[in-house]
């Protein structure tokens, strides 16, 4: 508790000291005159989204579906209802809805209508298709500690699996660095939208996710490069990196007081790789661990409160519902596939019915994907929980369930605010089903990002088409 | 309290019954629900299907189910014939990426033609039970490598989860793609092939050294093409691109070889040629992505667009849908579906059809007198995610619906039990 207002604390500092550089750096243009400390060297002050995002909404018209079954993301089922969308936002999701003049009515008769869906693990542009070694741009197997590596630098906006993942109903997408490293550098959430850059995908302001990985693939990538060639020697690679990241907050703190105060105080060397932890340990950064086992879990979190930080999300977490009780208490999400398992030993354990059991413990469930594949089924994958769940007497409703896909992902990016749920407001990330998605029949039809209609399945001439498949394939025709 | 006792007690029972050997019940009779055939009999509304020692011994709507009979009350539920893998590693592979159950490559041995997977089958797989539980009941196991074009020989396995699994050899197995680039890839097929047949008819004087022994393959490899060359064993050729499927094509035009398809993710372009070459070919519906220069066309269609051209095809998912999870067989049958193919088809390319393909439909693929009892019965549409398997018969037992993740869970179900079965 003293501990989040100290961090809080920490954080309005930092604030100031921005605004103090940024007054600092307009009085320099202006010729310097009247400042007491003139001579002093600016503020250093790091900063911390040199690679804005661009991102700006597709063209949009102010569009109403009505008479759809409306899942609306926040666990509710609405039945003949309609949903209003102008300048790129929810304005109003119910029924009997006013329409403002020269709407665009779309008939949702049969229709189901859900949020779009987010897929907190994805590897999309980093391991694009076609999957040759040069397009291999995820994993930096060089050292199990590469916090300095940014998973928005490797994608390739033109991987042709964007496309694929918005026919799935996909509308935004955390792309991460792969699990070889013990932490393996920032992960990025963005918009599924054709753009020529990574930063046109971005979406805006986002909080950055950091990727770690516990157990099998550190050990196996570095076993016989140096280590960790343990799980001891994964928690102590990880314990090593907190310990420096605190000494490096600890310098930027003390440089920070020490100016504010008038010293002569020198700014520490950025450190690029520190810069990233410290972000971790502010509270700006989200920590996104792939970790299948449960007991390992337990360990991670032990260290998050060693070094006083937070856990977003366990990914893969193939073992969560061995201890979703303490997931719940801890307030720390599971992504989770539906039935994968088996696959190497420390997925072994995998159950179909994990995902609604962590739900049933009141713990935050997310399915993901981690498949350019599975991207594109989403809503299969969680049906199948559901069903299964179901089966082992777990009764939620389809409503619910699609939370999974949906608000839980969105609060796991830190993006809950603004997108995740159909709720007045926030940005009109939306999808028109055939039917209930919850079946394998039903495919999307129509896919809205910021109220900008971005897939039209009745009109294969508006599919995206990537430059690479530009010329080798007819569009539209993969579908 | 006394709930979870019972539920432990339960539990504790059906996991020792589970391991336990499985015996035949005199007679099985599955009464009532939708019956697919999958035969000239078609769908059959509340009929009766009688099972007795392992096989199907009466299929019909006025049968007498004797009085020592086990019922399977199967009103309201959809009974089909179990579904079946096209290209499994089932019984071959525990874990994937560990050292010791993995048992499905030739890689850095002598082998390629030569291997055949029947001395390394697992017969208490995990993995197996788990798929039978999902509705999977018999399918063919496959080699997935060598240091050579031809992997080696399948099997036809029935998932009984014992040593009696193997029903039979499968075909042969051969990727070209594992033989160089293209050109060097189909000249070794052929090369080989011409030497197999030189080899089998001047055996004597090459054994006694007569020859100068220029072969790509050893001669105990060549002796497993033998069987392919003259058309005892169907060969399955993994392709992918149009271009490769057409060689294919001209390379059992021109051997006159028995050949399936597998992969086939062009197939669509090619599908004329492919009817009238009357080559069968197994696919994944899922594939719509480029992810190879031999997968641009790939397509959500490929099914639906090589039925419309009469082209035979199996319906059969790959990577950890080859083994784990080769229950997704349903599902993309399903997908197929919602991608333009009729689900009467679908259902036929998870069933029968395969059976035919790979030569075993006296034995398999539909509800008929005289076939090997291995069938499911469903809550719903089987090719439907939310549906689930309520009985799955196979070799004419009826299997409980546990395997070790399940057993997993129900320790797991309930957190605030304490304590917990394994604290």
């Amino acid at each position: 508790m003293s501990m989040n207002i100290l961090r809080q604390g920490i954080v309005a500092l930092t604030g100031v000291s921005v605004a103090a550089v940024l007054a600092i750096g307009a009085s320099h243009a202006q010729g310097e005159t009247d400042k007491p400390d003139k001579d002093r060297l600016p503020l250093v002050v790091i900063n911390k989204n040199p690679y804005p995002s661009t991102y700006e909404p597709f063209p949009s018209v102010t569009t109403m579906i009505e008479n759809a079954t409306i899942l609306t993301g926040t666990g509710d089922q609405l039945e003949n209802a309609s949903i209003l969308m102008a300048k790129g936002k929810i304005v109003a999701v119910g029924t009997d809805l006013q329409v403002p003049y020269g709407t665009k009515i779309i008939d949702g008769t049969g229709k189901w209508v859900t949020p779009g869906i987010i897929d907190v693990h994805s590897h999309l542009g980093v391991y694009a298709s076609p999957g040759h070694r040069s397009m291999s741009d995820g994993n930096e197997m060089t050292s199990p500690v590469t916090a300095d590596v940014w998973a928005e630098h490797s994608i390739w906006p033109q991987d042709p699996g964007f496309s694929r993942a918005i026919a799935g109903g996909v509308t935004t997408l955390q792309i991460l660095p792969g699990s070889a490293n013990l932490i393996g550098g920032r992960a990025v959430t963005v918009k599924n939208i054709p753009s020529r850059t990574a930063e046109g995908m971005k979406f805006p302001d986002a909080p950055y996710g950091l990727k770690m990985a516990c157990g099998e693939n550190p050990k196996r990538v570095y076993g016989k490069k140096g280590g960790p060639a343990t799980r001891m020697a994964n928690m102590a690679g990880y314990r090593k990196a907190w310990i420096k990241a605190k000494e490096y907050k600890a310098k930027w703190e003390a440089y920070n007081r020490g100016y504010k105060a008038g010293k002569d105080v020198k700014a520490p060397a950025q450190d690029l790789e520190l810069d990233t932890l410290m972000g971790v340990l502010d509270g700006e950064i989200l920590i996104h661990n792939h970790c299948y086992r449960a007991d390992e879990m337990v360990s991670m979190i032990n260290m998050a409160h060693e070094f006083n930080y937070r856990i977003s999300t366990f990914h893969h977490a193939v073992e969560s519902y061995k201890v979703a009780d303490i997931l719940a208490k801890e307030k720390i999400c599971s992504a989770m596939w539906s039935d994968w398992w088996g696959f190497k030993l420390e997925a072994f354990d995998g159950i179909d019915e994990n995902i609604p059991m962590v739900a049933n413990a009141k713990a935050c469930a997310i399915v993901h994907s981690d498949s350019a594949d599975g991207i594109q089924r989403l809503n299969q994958e969680a049906a199948k929980a559901w069903s299964d769940g179901k089966k082992a007497g777990i009764n939620f409703t389809k409503a619910e369930a699609f939370t999974w896909l949906t608000l839980n992902a969105a609060k796991a990016l830190g993006i809950d605010h603004e997108t995740g749920s159909l709720e007045k407001g926030k940005m009109a990330d939306v999808v028109i089903w055939s039917g209930d998605p919850f079946s394998v029949y039903s495919l999307s039809e129509k896919v809205f990002i910021d109220g900008a209609l971005m897939y039209d399945r009745s009109d294969p001439a508006t599919d995206w088409q990537s430059d690479f498949e530009l010329g080798q394939n007819e569009k539209g025709a993969h579908q | 309290m006394r709930m979870s006792l019972l539920r432990i007690i339960v539990a504790a029972s059906v996991a020792m019954s589970y391991t336990a050997h499985m015996s035949h019940a005199e007679t099985l009779a599955i009464k009532g629900g939708t019956l697919h055939t999958m035969s000239k009999k078609g769908v059959l509304n509340n009929a009766t299907i009688l099972i007795k020692d392992g096989r199907i011994t009466a299929v019909g709507q006025n049968i007498t189910i004797p009085a020592n009979a086990e019922i399977i009350n199967a009103v309201g539920k959809i009974i089909i014939p179990g579904a079946m893998h096209s290209g499994s590693r089932l019984a071959l592979s525990e874990i994937s990426m560990t050292e010791d159950s993995n048992e499905h490559s030739a890689k850095k041995s002598p082998f390629s033609a030569a291997f055949d997977v029947q001395y390394g089958l697992r017969s208490n797989s995990v993995v197996v039970t788990d798929n039978r539980r999902q509705g999977l009941t018999h399918a063919i196991t496959q080699p997935s490598g060598s240091d050579g074009i031809f992997y080696g020989s399948s099997a036809l396995i029935s998932l009984t989860g014992d040593a009696g699994m193997r029903l039979g050899k499968g075909p042969m197995i051969a990727n070209p793609a594992n033989g160089g680039n293209r050109n060097v890839s189909w000249a070794k097929i052929r090369l080989i092939f011409d030497q197999v047949k030189f080899y089998d008819q001047n055996r004597n004087r090459i054994k006694r050294g007569e020859w100068f022994n220029d072969f790509l393959l050893s001669g105990y490899n060549m002796d497993a093409l033998v069987a392919v060359l003259k058309g005892r064993q169907k060969l399955v050729l993994m392709v992918n691109s149009e271009d490769d499927l057409r060689q294919a094509i001209a390379l059992k035009r021109d051997y006159k070889l028995d050949v399936i398809l597998s992969g086939a993710t062009e197939a669509w372009k090619v599908a004329r040629e492919l009817a009238a070459a009357k080559i069968p070919v197994i696919i994944n519906p899922l594939e719509d992505l480029p992810g190879s220069f031999g997968k641009l066309a790939a397509t959500l269609r490929n099914a639906a667009l090589l039925d419309a051209a009469g082209v035979i095809f199996a319906i059969s998912p790959g990577g950890m849908a080859a083994n784990h999870n080769a229950f997704h067989i349903y599902q993309m049958a399903g997908l197929a579906v919602a991608h333009g193919l009729s689900w009467e088809r679908a259902l036929e390319a998870i069933t029968i059809r395969p059976a035919e393909i790979f030569g075993f439909d006296k034995s398999l693929g539909s509800v008929e007198k005289g076939k090997l009892a291995n069938l499911v019965v469903w809550d719903g549409d089987p090719l439907e995610v939310t549906s689930n398997t309520s009985y799955v018969i196979v070799g004419g037992v009826n299997h409980p619906l546990i395997s070790r993740r399940t057993l997993l869970r129900d320790r797991y179900l309930d957190l605030t039990k304490k304590p917990l079965a394994f604290q």
